[in-house]
């Protein structure tokens, strides 16, 4: 079976399409979190391989969620996805323990390639 | 890749961020300050934005970033939330909901939205008049939209429920209850089968399997049910319309937002909501001038509220406006030829009342933007009794009105009286009878060409379904007379038969045209011996 992902975002939509670009590349999804308290909980139940995590989102913004992440696992591998024009966020995110990101709108190469790089770390 | 598999979800997706990006507003306008709300609503706009980037949808995307952009300010502190901007992103959200609309038909979404991408990006919060302190912004164009003080409590719950919920297509539900009710046919013909065998062993069977099918039915139902709240959350933005408009004040509040009705009822319940809260506030309501003369608190209060009574739903909309005068009801039907004038001597104010609902008699036929086509009260009560339901009005001059609509829990499977008429067998809904009768011939009463006899005091007309339907009666004009008791516009009728045959649960299936179009048919159901059975709307009927 391919590695472990845990996949966070607030939308469904969005997790449904990621969800299916990375099982194309027989990835195993094996949870989704939508909101960052969810994603703590999540990893926490699940130890995901890599965590794919939105930044935009209610309660619990994706920076915040990353770092309590990083603080229970500090090797934790976590991907952030962010959109153009959140420049400042990116920065932040990647300052606070991210390893790649993730442009949405999701390109489905661009997914796979930030995917296979992390995974090889 | 193929985005088409996607396109279901992100149409229904995008429309609960739209929905509750309508709410963040409205409570915005309450609340200007409100951080959390802010927040949500630059979310709901960013999240669009991403989806309809991914779906290649490039110009909601382009809509929903000029709105996120501007919530993005407010969220800095460029400037303030203001009325202003309310309308600016109601105005976006609608844009955003009829493209999304042409997204669920499979069309390219029509670009609507040319002018209103500049004014998003362009807006400036006016200049501040002369010395007015930077708090007092337009007070007058705030309208105050209750929320109930545990909506906060309800969206932090709801957030959870949404995580381990799955999304089912309705079509599959339907067909699931479809099959449920089918089960239920077949239970009852196995049940005439195990009587005629007298095997004790398979009636058993047949029992255990009956509990099952209960167990089953009511899962089934439940999960066609509904929260309230699915369909009036879209309320407090047309009361707010309205009374912006009219020049009101206006407080709306929700009650029982977590009641829960199946699906079809809760669609067929959306537009007479809608016309019966657009009358509250433009009929209903008085001006802040007039309601302060009457010594009444300058904004009005309209209450909505759903409420379960044993196996109904009561769901009532109450206004403290300058109610309704059962005179002056009577006068204008009198003068409008609808009403003669022995008739309206003999009227209770109940009765006078329901005068509103009578086709024609409302002068103000708007055209609602909701369904786009004249409506009055008697459409209103057409759509309320197509789902089973009953309407009545209550009102006291000065005081404000309150109508009640009293609604079944679900409508697929309902119990039916079988009786018999001639040569065939009909269903009549149970919850349309009121008493069951064997009449003495003796007892009856002849007024000119009509039949009636007394019940309670009440002299009630006394019908024959067989003469309404045109089939001969096979029985003896002798003995008892097998009646039922109905109400046919808030009175007692009578209706003679010629045997009960007992009661049923049946599962009412839509007979298709051209029977659909036969007046006082309600559907057609198999009962347990495999024959088809008429279901009959006695409302409608006589």
């Amino acid at each position: 079976m391919g590695l472990k992902i845990l996949v966070v975002d607030d939308a469904l939509f969005m997790r449904r399409m990621l969800s299916g670009i990375l099982e194309e590349e027989n990835y195993e999804v094996i949870a989704e979190a939508q909101t960052g308290v969810e994603a703590i909980e999540q990893f926490q139940k699940c130890h995901p391989d890599i965590t794919v995590l939105d930044i935009v989102m209610p309660e619990m913004t994706g920076i915040e969620a990353l770092k309590a992440i990083k603080g229970i696992d500090p090797g934790a591998k976590v991907v952030i996805c962010t959109a153009i024009g959140q420049e400042a966020l990116r920065s932040e995110a990647m300052g606070s323990g991210a390893l790649d990101y993730i442009l949405k709108p999701f390109e489905p190469e661009n997914v796979k390639a930030v995917m296979r790089k992390v995974a090889g770390l | 890749m193929d985005m088409a598999k996607y396109r279901e979800l992100f149409v229904s997706e995008t429309g609960e961020y739209l929905r509750s990006m309508g709410e963040s507003i409205i409570a915005l306008e309450n609340d200007p300050g409100n951080r959390e709300q802010i927040d949500a609503l630059f979310r709901h706009a960013h999240s669009i934005k991403g989806m309809a980037a991914s779906m290649e949808y490039h110009s909601i995307a382009e809509l929903a970033h000029r709105m996120e952009d501007l919530m993005d300010r407010v969220r800095h502190g460029v400037f303030p939330f203001s009325p202003a901007i309310a309308d600016l992103l109601l105005e976006g959200a609608d844009t955003l909901e009829s493209m999304l609309a042409d997204v669920a038909q499979d069309q390219v979404p029509t670009q609507h939205a040319a002018g209103l991408l500049d004014r998003l990006s362009g807006y400036q919060p006016p200049e501040p008049a002369q010395s007015a302190p930077a708090s007092a912004e337009a007070p007058e164009e705030t309208i105050p939209l209750a929320e109930p003080p545990e909506a906060k409590q309800e969206q932090a719950g709801e957030h959870q429920e949404h995580f381990r919920t799955v999304r089912i297509r309705t079509e599959l539900l339907d067909r699931l209850i479809n099959h449920t009710g089918e089960l239920l046919t077949t239970k009852e013909r196995l049940k005439n089968v195990a009587g005629e065998l007298a095997s004790p062993r398979l009636t058993n069977a047949i029992e255990d399997l009956a509990k099952e099918l209960r167990e089953l039915h009511i899962a089934v139902q439940n999960i066609r049910l509904l929260p309230f709240s699915s369909i009036c959350d879209r309320f407090p933005r047309v009361v707010r319309d309205l009374a912006k408009k009219s020049g009101k004040d206006v407080m709306l509040e929700i009650e029982g937002k977590e009641i829960q009705l199946d699906r079809a009822i809760l669609e067929g319940l959306a537009d007479p909501l809608i016309h019966i809260l657009r009358n509250a506030v433009d009929h209903g309501i008085e001006s802040p001038e007039k309601r302060g003369a009457a010594g009444k608190d300058h904004s009005g209060r309209v209450v909505l509220a759903a409420r379960r009574e044993k196996d109904q739903i009561v769901v009532t909309v109450e206004d403290d406006g300058n109610g309704m005068d059962p005179a002056q009801l009577i006068a204008t039907a009198v003068a409008k030829g609808m009403l003669r004038q022995e008739r309206a001597k003999a009227m209770t104010p109940g009765e006078a009342l329901m005068l509103t609902c009578l086709p024609g008699f409302s002068t103000a036929r708007e055209v609602t933007e909701v369904s786009g086509r004249g409506v009055g009260m008697d459409a209103v009560l057409t759509a309320i009794k197509t789902i089973g339901g009953t309407l009545s009005i209550t009102s006291e001059p000065g005081r404000g009105t309150a109508i009640t609509l009293k609604l079944p829990l679900t409508i697929a499977i309902i119990h039916v009286m079988l009786i018999s008429c001639g040569e065939l067998t009909f269903g009549v809904p149970l919850n349309k009878i009121s008493r069951i009768l064997e009449l003495e011939r003796s007892a009856l009463v002849t007024r000119g060409k009509k039949k009636v006899f007394f019940l309670e005091d009440e002299e009630i007309p006394l019908l024959s379904l067989n003469r309404v339907l045109g089939i001969p009666s096979r029985l003896p004009a002798r003995g008892v007379v097998p009646t039922v008791v109905t109400e046919v516009r808030g009175r007692r009728a009578g209706l003679a038969i010629d045997r009960f045959i007992g009661q049923q649960e049946v599962y009412i299936k839509d007979l298709g045209r051209p029977l659909n179009r036969m007046k006082g048919l309600a559907g057609g159901a198999m009962i347990g011996d495999g024959q088809i059975i008429l279901l009959l709307d006695v409302a409608n009927l006589l």
